[in-house]
């Protein structure tokens, strides 16, 4: 594959088609391992991830600060921050293939045009000096737009759509933007260039209640409009519930759990998820009923090297937890890693 | 443009009041300084062996051009002449308009100083942002070391250093004056030789000893720029590579802008070591013979003049801001 890459890169990069694959791509992460170098050696942020974004869906991952799921979200493009690396694993995208082995302009002009990348609320991810209209055509010029015209129409109309005044946003430098605002132009350039792999890092973290159902509903609806693989990174298992067809929940740098949104949350079989739900306070009943998970999430140097990362928190830990980490186990449509449930019994029984 | 236009005359406005107040003080500090022109004169003279007599004749013709009056008087005349660009006559040179004198050293400070601080300033960035960019390699290293020693060494060590270097060691530049006197003064080949090979001196230790301040100045702001959220992102949209350095080049840039036009008034106040060290007549050297030979009328022209520039500097640096920085224009226009 290296060999591959290597001879791409040198001869002349061909032009790009007008436009992206028009329809949803599939991405398999395989064996994702991405290490930061310390002072205490390479730590691991996420181990040996596997994940499907299966065309056409919505997954939403979910996970406190520090599980690696903005790691796993800039994975996608490649784009994991030095001094971290992606030291194992291959992410496949249908249409590009495996984008860990991708390099320089190959890299440059994957991301943007097949894969739409939105900030944790966009609040600085415009350049200050420049209009929105201006970064647009930069944005257009990077990836050889010959019609930059269709480029703002279709910019204008994307804005319209999130019920914003196209002509004038374009014409906006980003401070005279509110925090919403903002975040639809995200969407917009990440959407502009025709990209049918959307990553959402946060995207409504920092907003207010209305402005975050707003960015929910506009995100669920281009996403059905446009035929999107959609992948929404959040802390928040509320975003996760309104727009997610599928979840996947993310602990010490492991997914612990995945499956169809719904069924996760309604009998949620890792004790994980069972503890975050278990922590939602409810809008009716007794609020001592909500309950914290006991402990802290562990830190980059803290995940222990063997064993499961979160047996330190765990209600139901057992011997074989220590040591061994545990494999992740189909469920029908449900994937788990724990022992405990893998061991059947308990955990099953309680949710039913 | 109205709005622009109307900040403008606001600091316009001000920075003439401005001057009239640090024209009152400064006339009244240079009034109340120990000792006078004649005296000062006098003193001189004697050192030279003159006899007291002798001494006191030769100084007699200095009393035709002292102010007259007592100080309000002095001070209203003072005023109404600075209103008809009238500085009065300097002292140590008996009859020369301080204007005349002022615009003629002014003459060799500007162009030397103002190329020496141009050149430091575009290869301190340059270097500023390599050094940024490469700041955990040997070569980053390298650079910002190397800025932080030349932004160390006082300017007068560094002249003397490059002056021992290049007259003494390996003689190939003029110590001093500014040009040979065998070239006639004038648009011709062998005096503009002459004088580039003058200046090189002086210009080049203005652009070291400057140069240092720059290049860390840079290094940290384009340090600060990368690290913001909107470069990754434009990165991650996959914006060309070069777009991405303008991006990360002109918010760098920014904050530097400020230290420039302020550092471009203050040249005007001269290259005090510098002109003195290579005998070079310019303002510098000015302002300090006015000051030992007590020349009040002189020493208020250079003041007066410094004072101009620096106000006339922190205009432009504010009114260019209001062109490059779409933030500080918006928050003007707030309220429209």
């Amino acid at each position: 594959m290296a060999v591959s890459v290597e001879t791409s890169a040198e001869t002349p990069v061909e032009p790009m088609p007008e436009s992206a694959p028009k329809t949803a791509p599939g991405v398999r992460v395989g064996g994702l391992s991405v290490v930061y170098k310390t002072p205490a050696g390479e730590l691991p942020a996420i181990a040996g991830i596997d994940l499907e974004l299966r065309p056409g869906t919505i997954t939403g991952v979910v996970g406190e600060s520090g599980s690696g799921k903005s790691t796993l979200a800039l994975s996608l493009l490649n784009a994991v921050q030095p001094p971290g690396r992606i030291a194992a694993g291959s992410v496949e995208i249908d249409g590009l293939g495996d984008v860990v082995g991708l390099r320089g302009e190959e890299l440059r002009k994957a991301r943007g045009r097949h894969i739409g990348y939105v900030f944790q609320a966009a609040q600085n991810s415009l350049n200050p000096l420049k209009t929105v209209g201006k970064q647009l055509l930069d944005l257009g010029r990077s990836h050889g737009v010959s019609d930059l015209r269709a480029l703002v129409r279709e910019a204008k109309e994307l804005l319209g759509r999130m019920g914003l005044d196209g002509a004038r946003v374009l014409d906006s430098h980003q401070h005279e933007l509110s925090g919403g605002m903002r975040q639809r132009v995200g969407i917009m350039l990440a959407l502009v260039l025709n990209a049918h792999l959307v990553v959402l890092d946060e995207p409504t973290t920092a907003l207010d209640m209305i402005t975050q159902a707003t960015i929910l509903r506009i995100i669920r609806e281009v996403h059905e409009e446009r035929g999107l693989t959609t992948m929404v990174i959040t802390h928040d298992l509320g975003v996760v519930a309104e727009v997610a067809d599928r979840l996947a929940v993310m602990y010490g740098g492991r997914v612990v759990e995945q499956g169809p949104t719904h069924e996760v949350l309604a009998t949620p079989r890792h004790p994980y998820t069972r503890g975050l739900l278990g922590a939602i306070p409810r809008l009716v009943g007794d609020i001592d009923e909500a309950r914290a998970l006991p402990g802290r999430p562990p830190t980059l140097g803290t995940v222990p090297r063997e064993g499961c990362v979160f047996r330190e928190r765990c209600a139901l830990r057992m011997d074989v937890c220590e040591t061994v980490e545990p494999p992740t186990v189909a469920d029908g449509p449900r994937l788990v890693a724990c022992h405990a449930v893998e061991a059947g019994g308990a955990v099953r029984e309680e949710s039913a | 443009m109205t709005v622009i236009a109307r900040r403008l005359a606001g600091h316009l406005a001000r920075g003439l009041v401005m001057v009239l107040v640090v024209t009152s003080i400064s006339f009244v500090i240079i009034r109340n300084i120990p000792g006078d022109p004649i005296a000062a004169r006098y003193e001189k003279l004697i050192e030279q062996g003159m006899s007291p007599e002798q001494a006191e004749r030769a100084t007699a013709v200095l009393y035709g051009f002292m102010p007259k009056g007592n100080l309000w008087q002095q001070y209203l005349d003072y005023m109404s002449g600075l209103f008809r660009l009238d500085l009065g006559e300097s002292l140590m040179t008996p009859g020369a308009q301080v204007t005349d004198v002022l615009f003629e050293a002014t003459k060799w400070t500007v162009l030397p100083v103002l190329v020496g601080t141009l050149l430091s300033f575009l290869i301190g960035i340059m270097m500023g942002v390599y050094a940024a960019i490469k700041r955990s390699g040997r070569l980053g290293d390298i650079l910002a070391v190397s800025g932080s020693l030349l932004h160390g060494i006082p300017q007068y060590v560094l002249a003397l250093l490059l002056g021992a270097l290049f007259t003494t060691l390996i003689p190939i530049l003029p110590s001093g004056g500014t040009a040979d006197i065998m070239f006639e003064p004038g648009f011709n080949l062998g005096y503009i030789g002459s004088l580039i090979e003058h200046a090189a001196l002086p210009v080049l230790t203005y652009a070291l000893a400057s140069y240092g301040g720059w290049i860390l100045a840079m290094k940290s702001s384009v340090v600060t720029v990368l690290g913001d959220d909107f470069i990754l992102a434009a990165e991650l949209r996959g914006m060309k590579r070069s777009i991405v350095f303008r991006y990360i080049a002109r918010n760098a840039i920014l904050p530097l802008f400020t230290i420039l036009a302020l550092s471009l008034g203050l040249l005007f106040g001269g290259a005090i070591f510098i002109e003195r060290i290579f005998n070079y007549p310019g303002l510098g050297l000015m302002l300090i013979d006015s000051i030992t030979n007590r020349d009040f009328a002189l020493m208020g022209g250079a003041f007066l003049l410094i004072t101009i520039a620096i106000i006339v500097a922190n205009i432009v640096a504010d009114m260019l801001y209001t062109v490059i920085d779409p933030r500080v224009r918006s928050g003007e226009e707030a309220g429209r």
